[in-house]
């Protein structure tokens, strides 16, 4: 299999809570251990990536955190104003008009024009050219939001190109989505749990995302997964420890459905599931995103 | 006998809303305190969205949701208990809870042009804080119709929590006449329909189109005059949700995971509530790993080597992930002084069925605690 080293924009998501951004975090420090400039995208939310590597906030800027590694929060508000400033060439022009509230009440009804704006930033800095014509980024992961609003967000470009008269929102719609659709481009990362709904929402997202939005999915991740510890013998001879019993079996049961799990993602997503084990570390911080980093290391790197 | 907070709210309040980030167990939550509510004599409605699917099944609710369906009393038949009044259940679809109120508010020769606008489409489905609004929106009119004693709300994931506590007064923004006859002033006296982009705002407008095109601007504002004639309704709906939040009958249970990590979102969440007036009735702190007892530890070191390297191995980790949970719940005990907080254990195997709902709830009511 060919690792994700090959595209540039790595879509992660997921359902709420599952480590898309733990995910997120692990891909993007490897990316840049690979010698390529990274940047790690998180949409308007509370910041998690540059906390759990151990660097302060990132913020609404293009902030450098290591060696190859940027990281950003793009948020609504910032975003609005770089594309308006894009549009309108000109500050005074721009404070006029977005900065009257009456504009702004309009703004914000404008259906999509918020996700516009934010995966325009994203798109835009994908584009983006250094001086001497290399690509100011060379990957670009984005810690997507969860299923619902991944699919709606990442859905937005196709939606507007069918429902917005030409103008210029559409024109910046069918940029964005070119690049989205191009699979020597874009690639999707599923995370899941070896719990029942989060795997049945990577299913649907993976469905949603081939079917809407035309992204593949490249591989799945299956977060937290329990590996086999206790055989039945184990079980049974422990069945005159009731306390001892009870915790065993948990701890069975539950790899049982990491088992089922990784089955169901492999048998329905026709892509390699990669396994990241359950990590019992005091604090999740920097060491952990690291342990993450080594179970990834063919989803990135591709297979020797 | 309950000794928990959530006794009282059970057996005294009409509206319970479980709120908390997504995956916490919102959902199970709601469905354990109707169920309570019900055995204990109170006919109650839980209001669920995106159940799991076995959950659903297991509360007698079938693919096609969105109508309220008492729960046979079979399904309590493995609890050995008899429910003193009915349990309903019911998943809300709200885009078809929003249609629905559309189709009650709005003039009938205006129905179907406001349902096929795209800024309906936007303002039902995708505008932050719509499918918080409707899922109130809906209790309120439960409420109001009165059948039941009290209803639990499930809430959907919500990226923002202000998103939720803002729902309401976002959606009487949007009917914020004020703008809209800004944008149609002229043409509206002029007694036709078009934009004023000549007029003095028009340098503004002009410059606005140049993102959105001209048509966009054109169309907004006849969604605007077609909502017009229902502003009033909706509004004082709107007005009647947000009372309905504040009333003294109506309780908050926030839901949260003891994840020192995710700390931040139940405690930013409390805030919110508490400066929007709105009462916490308990924290509950859902699937916590009890500490190993020593018990444990000394039975373990009984077994022959094998067996007891990988049980104590075990015990190590749930020990690691214990004292996790400990600083979690100590920071997020410290940071709401006076809001009860309750611990439910993490179970061995999802929370699909009755009979795991009921476990549920021992904790909740404090019949079993840590
Ligand atoms: N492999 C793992 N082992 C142990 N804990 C983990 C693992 N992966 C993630 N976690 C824990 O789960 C928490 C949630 O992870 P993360 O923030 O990456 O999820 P997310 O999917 O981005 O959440 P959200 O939907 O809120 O954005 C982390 O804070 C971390 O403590
Ligand atoms: N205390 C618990 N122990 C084990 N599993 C639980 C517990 N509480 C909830 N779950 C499981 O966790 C998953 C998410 O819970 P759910 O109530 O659907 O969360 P939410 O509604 O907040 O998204 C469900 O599969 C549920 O069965
Ligand atoms: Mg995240
Ligand atoms: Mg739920």
């Amino acid at each position: 299999m060919a690792g994700l080293l090959d595209k540039r924009l790595w879509v992660v998501s997921g359902k709420g809570g599952v480590g898309k951004s733990t995910v997120a975090a692990a891909l993007a420090l490897r990316s840049a251990r690979a010698g390529r400039r990274t940047l790690v995208c998180e949409v308007n939310t509370q910041e998690r990536i540059s906390r759990f590597l151990e660097h302060p906030a990132a913020g609404p800027e293009v902030t450098l955190l290591e060696e190859n590694l940027w990281a950003v929060d793009v948020r609504p508000q910032e975003a609005m104003r770089e594309y308006g400033l894009m549009v309108l060439r000109f500050e005074a022009l721009y404070k006029t008009v977005f900065e009257n509230r009456l504009v702004r009440y309009f703004l914000r009804f404008i259906p999509s024009l918020q996700e516009l704006v934010l995966l325009g930033k994203i798109m835009y800095h994908l584009q983006e050219k250094l001086p001497d014509g290399r690509w100011r980024f060379d990957t670009i992961v984005l810690d997507a939001p969860a299923t619902g609003h991944a699919i709606s967000f990442l859905s937005v470009p196709h939606v507007l190109v069918q429902t917005v008269p030409q103008g210029p929102m559409s024109r910046e719609a069918q940029k964005m989505r070119d690049l989205l659709v191009d699979p020597s481009v874009t690639a999707a990362v599923l995370v899941a749990l070896p719990e029942e709904m989060p795997v049945n929402e990577a299913l649907e997202l993976h469905a949603a995302l081939k079917d809407k939005v035309h992204i593949r999915t490249h591989a799945a991740v299956l977060n937290q997964s329990i590996p086999e510890r206790f055989t039945e013998a184990d079980l049974e001879a422990l069945v005159g420890h009731p306390e001892l019993h009870r915790v065993a079996q948990a701890n069975h049961d539950r790899a049982s459905l990491t088992v089922l799990a990784g089955t169901k993602l492999e048998r329905n997503l026709h892509a390699p599931v990669f396994t990241v084990p359950r990590l019992y570390l005091p604090t999740f911080g920097r060491d952990a995103i690291e342990q993450v980093m080594g179970h990834l290391e063919a989803l990135v790197m591709g297979e020797k | 006998m309950s000794t928990t907070a959530l006794g009282p709210a059970l057996s005294k309040k009409r509206v319970l809303i479980c709120v908390g980030s997504g995956g916490v167990g919102k959902t199970t939550v709601a469905a354990t305190l109707a169920l309570r509510a019900a055995v204990d004599g109170r006919g109650s409605l839980v209001c669920t969205i995106d159940p799991a699917k076995r959950l659903a099944n297991s509360l007698g609710l079938s693919a096609l949701g969105n109508a309220e369906t008492q729960v046979p009393s079979s399904a309590l038949e493995p609890l050995g208990v008899t429910a003193r009044a009915p349990l309903h259940a019911m998943m809300l679809d709200m885009k078809q809870t929003w249609d629905d109120l559309i189709t009650r508010v709005a003039p009938p020769d205006q129905r179907e042009r406001i349902l096929a606008n795209r800024f309906y489409q936007s303002l039902s489905t995708a505008l932050a804080g719509s499918q918080e609004y409707i899922a109130m929106e809906k209790v309120w009119e439960l409420r109001r119709k009165g059948e039941y004693e009290l209803v639990v709300l499930d809430t959907p994931p919500t990226a923002h929590a202000l998103d939720f506590l803002d729902a309401p007064n976002r959606v009487l923004d949007f009917l914020d006449n004020e703008a809209a006859k800004w944008l149609l002033a002229p043409a509206l006296k002029a007694g036709k329909f078009g934009l004023s982009l000549f007029n003095r705002s028009g340098y503004v407008l002009r410059a606005l189109s140049k993102f959105t095109g001209t048509e966009m601007l054109q169309e907004l504002s006849s969604f605007m005059l077609s909502l017009s004639g229902m502003n009033e309704g909706f509004r004082e709906r709107a007005r009647g949700v947000r009372a309905l939040l504040e009333d003294a009958t109506t309780g908050f249970v926030l839901v949260t995971s003891p994840h020192p990590e995710r700390m931040d979102e139940a405690i930013h969440f409390n805030t919110l509530l508490k400066q929007h007036r709105m009462e916490v009735v308990a924290l509950v702190v859902n699937r916590v790993h009890p500490l190993p007892t020593e018990a444990m530890w000394a039975d373990a070191a009984t077994l022959t080597p094998t067996r007891r390297a990988k049980v104590e191995e075990t015990l190590r980790e749930l020990q690691v992930l214990a004292e996790q949970d400990g600083r979690g719940i100590a920071q997020l005990q410290a940071a709401c002084p006076g809001i009860p907080l309750i611990q439910v254990p993490r179970f061995g195997l999802d929370v699909h069925d009755i009979t795991s709902l009921w476990q549920t709830g021992r904790y909740l009511l404090g019949d079993d605690t840590f």
